[in-house]
């Protein structure tokens, strides 16, 4: 029943399994949610859609483990290179956070301190990074010329090499901070660096903002980025040019990235794979062109009827009927099936489980098995 | 068009209804203000039994001194010295059937009861002053921040003035010029309290008066008292309550530190500063005159500042779920 | 501003001069033996005679001058300035003491509330400040005095001193009027210690009282800015949650704190009066109390006025400061 096929040979770097979270409120547990499974390849953009409230932005924040207080994770696990996140100790945590995972936010006026100077604030991401700071004084004393981003980056993949414990100057680690912060500026395309770095969130842009944002994530060198709707709070111009610029980015320095977003538009100009996430499970994944070209999952069938087509004359916009569902009293089974064109009865009784067709399309439907 | 009035008023009152019970929720969590709630509903409680519990005529006894301070016996502090009239905690008469539980004021009362009757005193005239300076403040700075232009202006120095004021001095002056008497004494806290709540007010107001429901009120052509009193002052009181609340506590310690600096309308009046004073000359002596008194305003105002600081954190709009 | 402190001593004036009901404004200035004739002499030398504006205008226009009137009683009256002049250093030093107290104490406290929000730290340091809140200044310092004054010397441990700025009056030279400063610039150890042993309790009993009241404030504001985005973005860059607190959140969390701390400063100089009251401290707070009851006009509008100035100057030293410190607010 299954067609199973093997997916393209290539590393993944995060996956989640079956992850089950709640919320514990005044009114009632909010299952948020409910058996989420997902694949991050190395070196792609993984688009990961839904309405607000589906629960995207939750998965990303419970890979970081910055969830509120009132969260409970229920089960299923998180693997990053094969650890399973969940199991691990707070200090770890802050460590992957520091090296390992970045995460770029939403709004970068609410995001960026305003009362600190973008340089303190990318500054401390570099300076967590002390192995790699005496690694780069080396390699900038053996090579001779100025240290750039770019070589930084390539500095680990020698990370075997331990750096034997010759003592570095703290006044050296400043300096090639510095030259590291004004490079790592200037390839997000900020004009002026140095005087950006003396300046404070409010003097800047929206657009420079969200660039700087991006910059303290380059900083940390991580192993994968999570950008929680980082265009959400731009205009159009500014959101094209920040699109271009995470483009640019992974072909410069082959970057991985879960994008979450609730515009499809976002998702189709830069993700390599999309996810489409429903009431706390997600409903279809696979390639960005499939998907357009032939959604199976019906939510993800209505949505891009849903979209208007600026080449077609058209009476009336078509829209899903019914509302998002209260996830607090979610519907039993499968929570599309109230606005389902296709409902069976057994989409009342179990969440579908996932079928795999080849090239990598999986959809959790039973219109397509079991 | 009437019924529909009388449907939204249902629904408004029932969403404050359900906001009020999240409020209490809220509450009930925190065990600072748990603690504090049921010890100044216990103060509540005790005020207004106590002239059940004990009786009001032991305020007075016999042999009692007239105005001018004469009193019919020798007024000593000391432990067990022969005839005396003080004595200290737990210590029985020496030759009549009662026991000090706190041993007895100047005037050979019991301090136990004095506390007791004193306690009504304390808390029926801090809820007079707190909610006359509220009411006056908030009026006043409704009013101000609603009309604005030159009367905001007006009402805002005027405010500045009696903000300026150091401490107690404008209490002080006002209660030294007026003679002593209980309404003295609460006009002249009541100087001393008002201002914060024109300033609150005031703030409230004047974001309320932009938001749009204004403008469809005043659309609708409801009066300007109309919209003031009905649908703005009621959005607009909780950081009122919580201040009031909080207040209460101070002004329980201000008008106790009046009397004990000598404003009591008469010496024997039971009142927590007053006895404070009396024991004043003899602390060393009689440190219980001083020490009992004070706890118990320390209990009272604590109570009240718990409640009202958990008030406070409750109600603060952004912490609520 | 001027407008602030003409109102104030208007109401003042008015009050203390104004209405035979209470003290006759002529009662500090004479003694039971004097005769009709001399207290009216006394009565139309201070001017009390004339209807209450035309006062107000005479020592308006002498105030303008520096000259305020004389206090204290007859035999020993003594221009009104001059007597707070000489008092002035002692409150000074007492609130100075007061603040740094309430401030070392009053802002951690805040923070280890705010940080540790509902759980016992938090309970244990709301208790610590809401007490202090609620405690009558009277009574506390009575307390202060109690334990460590009188029963530490009944027990046999060195006990500190309950009364008065210094057990050694006059053994030094008069440089700042302030006991403590005075010792230290004569280099005399003894005197300074002597002094510094009668500056703790009443120092403490002021801050005590205060510093519940900045620890809520420290608490409030703290709280809010935990909640804040920024606050999650430094966390998701795997910074240590101490680094998190004490560079990100404490910077903006105390800008209303050391707003809150300059207007406190002008509060402590006047609401002192009682605790200089139970501690026979020799400051302008008592003698200030000392006036009330007697009725001394003169001395009572110079002590408001001079603290009514410095709590607007409070508040324009504030605002300035304000500029310093959050880089959002220019002029």
């Amino acid at each position: 029943m299954t067609k199973f096929s093997e997916p393209k040979e290539r590393d993944v770097i995060l996956e989640v399994k079956d992850l089950r979270l709640e919320f514990h409120t005044y009114r009632g547990n909010v299952k948020a949610l409910n058996g989420v499974n997902l694949k991050l390849y190395k070196k792609e953009v993984l688009g990961l859609v839904g309405e607000s409230g589906c629960g995207k932005s939750v998965t990303a924040l419970t890979i970081i483990d910055l969830l509120p207080e009132n969260a409970e994770i229920l089960g299923g696990q998180i693997l990053l290179t094969g650890e399973n996140l969940l199991k691990k100790s707070k200090d770890e945590i802050r460590t992957i956070r520091a090296k390992r995972v970045a995460t770029v936010f939403q709004d970068p006026m609410t995001f960026l301190n305003p009362v600190l100077t973008v340089e303190t604030q990318l500054q401390e991401t570099f300076t967590l990074d002390k192995e790699g700071l005496k690694q780069a004084v080396e390699f900038q004393s053996t090579k001779g010329k100025n240290i750039t981003y770019l070589d930084f980056l390539s500095l680990e993949e020698q990370s075997s090499r331990k750096s034997d414990d010759k003592k570095v100057s703290r006044g050296e680690i400043k300096r090639i901070v510095k030259a590291l912060c004004i490079d790592v500026l200037r390839l997000v395309k900020l004009a002026d660096p140095e005087r950006i770095l003396s300046q404070y969130p409010f003097e800047l842009s929206g657009g420079m903002r969200q660039r700087a944002m991006i910059a303290m994530a380059l900083a940390r060198r991580p192993a994968f980025f999570i950008a929680d709707e980082i265009t959400t709070a731009l205009d159009v111009t500014v959101q094209a040019q920040i699109l271009h610029l995470l483009r640019e980015l992974k072909d410069k320095i082959g970057s991985t990235t879960l994008m979450i977003t609730h515009d499809l538009a976002v998702a189709a100009e830069i993700a390599d794979r999309i996810a489409v996430m429903y009431g706390g499970h997600v409903v279809e994944a696979t390639e960005t062109r499939e998907i357009f070209r032939s959604p199976l999952h019906p939510y993800t069938i209505l949505l891009m009827r849903a979209i208007p087509n600026v080449t077609r004359l058209v009476e009336s916009l078509e829209t899903i009927p019914g509302t998002v569902p209260d996830m607090i009293d979610p519907p039993p089974g499968c929570p599309f099936h109230p606005r389902c064109p296709y409902g069976m009865v057994k989409c009342v009784e179990k969440f579908p489980g996932t079928t795999h067709f080849d090239g990598g399309h999986e959809v959790a439907c039973y219109l397509y098995g079991d | 068009m009437k019924s529909v009035g009388v449907e939204a008023r249902t629904g408004e009152w029932a969403a404050r209804w359900a906001d009020f019970r999240y409020t209490l929720y809220l509450l009930r969590r925190n065990p600072l203000v748990l603690a504090g709630g049921l010890i100044a509903l216990f103060f509540i409680g005790l005020s207004l039994s106590a002239n059940y519990i004990v009786n009001p005529q032991l305020a007075t006894p016999a042999g009692y001194p007239d105005f001018e301070g004469n009193y019919p016996f020798v007024r000593s502090y000391s432990w067990n010295e022969g005839h005396l009239i003080n004595w200290g905690p737990g210590i029985r008469l020496y030759d009549g059937p009662e026991f000090f539980y706190l041993g007895t004021d100047g005037w050979g009362r019991d301090l136990l009861t004095m506390i007791i009757l004193a306690i009504p005193v304390d808390i029926e005239n801090a809820v007079i002053i707190t909610v006359a300076a509220a009411a006056f403040g908030t009026l006043l700075g409704a009013f101000a921040g609603y009309v604005g232009g030159v009367v905001d202006e007006a009402v805002l120095r005027i405010t500045d003035i009696f903000l300026a004021f150091p401490g107690l001095v404008l209490a002080l002056v006002f209660a030294a010029m007026f003679g002593r008497s209980i309404p003295t004494l609460r006009l002249a806290i009541l100087l001393v309290w008002w201002p914060p709540y024109v300033r609150l007010m005031r703030g409230q107001i004047l974001s309320e008066k932009e938001k749009t429901y204004v403008e469809a009120l005043r659309a609708l052509g409801a009066g300007h008292l109309r919209i003031l009193f009905r649908h703005i002052i009621p959005n607009a009181i909780y950081p009122i309550l919580v201040q009031a609340t909080l207040d209460f506590g101070g002004v329980v310690l201000t008008f106790s530190a009046l009397m004990f600096l000598g404003f009591s309308p008469t010496p024997s009046l039971p009142e927590l500063g007053n006895l404070a004073a009396d024991g004043y000359q003899h602390i060393f002596e009689a440190p219980w005159l001083i020490v009992f008194p004070g706890l118990v305003m320390l209990l009272i105002a604590l109570a009240f500042n718990l409640v009202g600081d958990g008030l406070r954190d409750v109600l603060d709009p952004r912490l609520r779920r | 501003m001027i407008f602030v402190l003409l109102g104030v001593s208007i109401i003042i004036f008015y009050l203390a001069r104004g209405f035979p009901t209470g003290i006759d404004p002529v009662a500090p200035y004479i003694h039971p033996r004097m005769t009709s004739e001399q207290i009216a002499e006394v009565r139309r030398v201070h001017g009390f005679d004339q209807p209450i504006p035309l006062q107000y205008f005479y020592w308006l226009s002498d105030a303008l001058r520096g000259d305020f009137g004389s206090t204290g009683v007859w035999a020993n009256s003594r221009p009104a300035m001059n007597v707070f002049l000489t008092s002035f250093p002692f409150t000074v030093q007492l609130s100075v003491t007061a603040i740094i107290l309430t401030v070392t104490i009053g802002i951690p406290l805040g923070i280890i509330s705010a940080v540790k929000n509902n759980k016992l730290p938090d309970h244990i340091s709301r208790i610590i400040a809401l007490t202090g809140y609620s405690t009558p200044s009277y009574w506390f310092g009575f307390m202060l005095q109690l334990v460590f004054f009188y029963y530490f010397a009944l027990w046999g441990l060195p006990s500190l001193p309950s009364s008065g700025a210094s057990g050694m009056e006059g053994a030094v030279p008069r440089v700042t009027g302030m006991p403590v400063l005075d010792g230290l610039f004569a280099v005399n150890i003894q005197y300074t210690f002597d002094a510094l042993a009668h500056l703790i309790l009443p120092a403490f009993s002021l801050a005590f009282i205060s510093l519940g009241f900045l620890a809520r404030i420290v608490r409030a504001s703290m709280l809010e800015v935990l909640r804040q985005d920024y606050i999650i973005l430094a966390r998701s860059k795997g910074l240590k949650e101490r680094v998190v607190i004490y560079r990100h959140a404490m910077k903006n969390a105390l800008i209303p704190a050391v707003t809150m701390t300059g207007m406190f400063f002008a509060l402590l100089l006047g609401g002192a009066m009682i605790t200089e009251f139970v501690f026979n401290w020799p400051g302008v707070g008592r003698l200030s109390l000392l006036a009330v009851f007697q009725g001394d006009s003169n001395f009572i509008l110079v002590y408001t006025l001079v603290l009514a100035v410095i709590v607007v100057a409070a508040n324009l030293a504030v605002d300035i400061l304000y500029v310093f410190l959050d880089p959002r607010i220019k002029y």
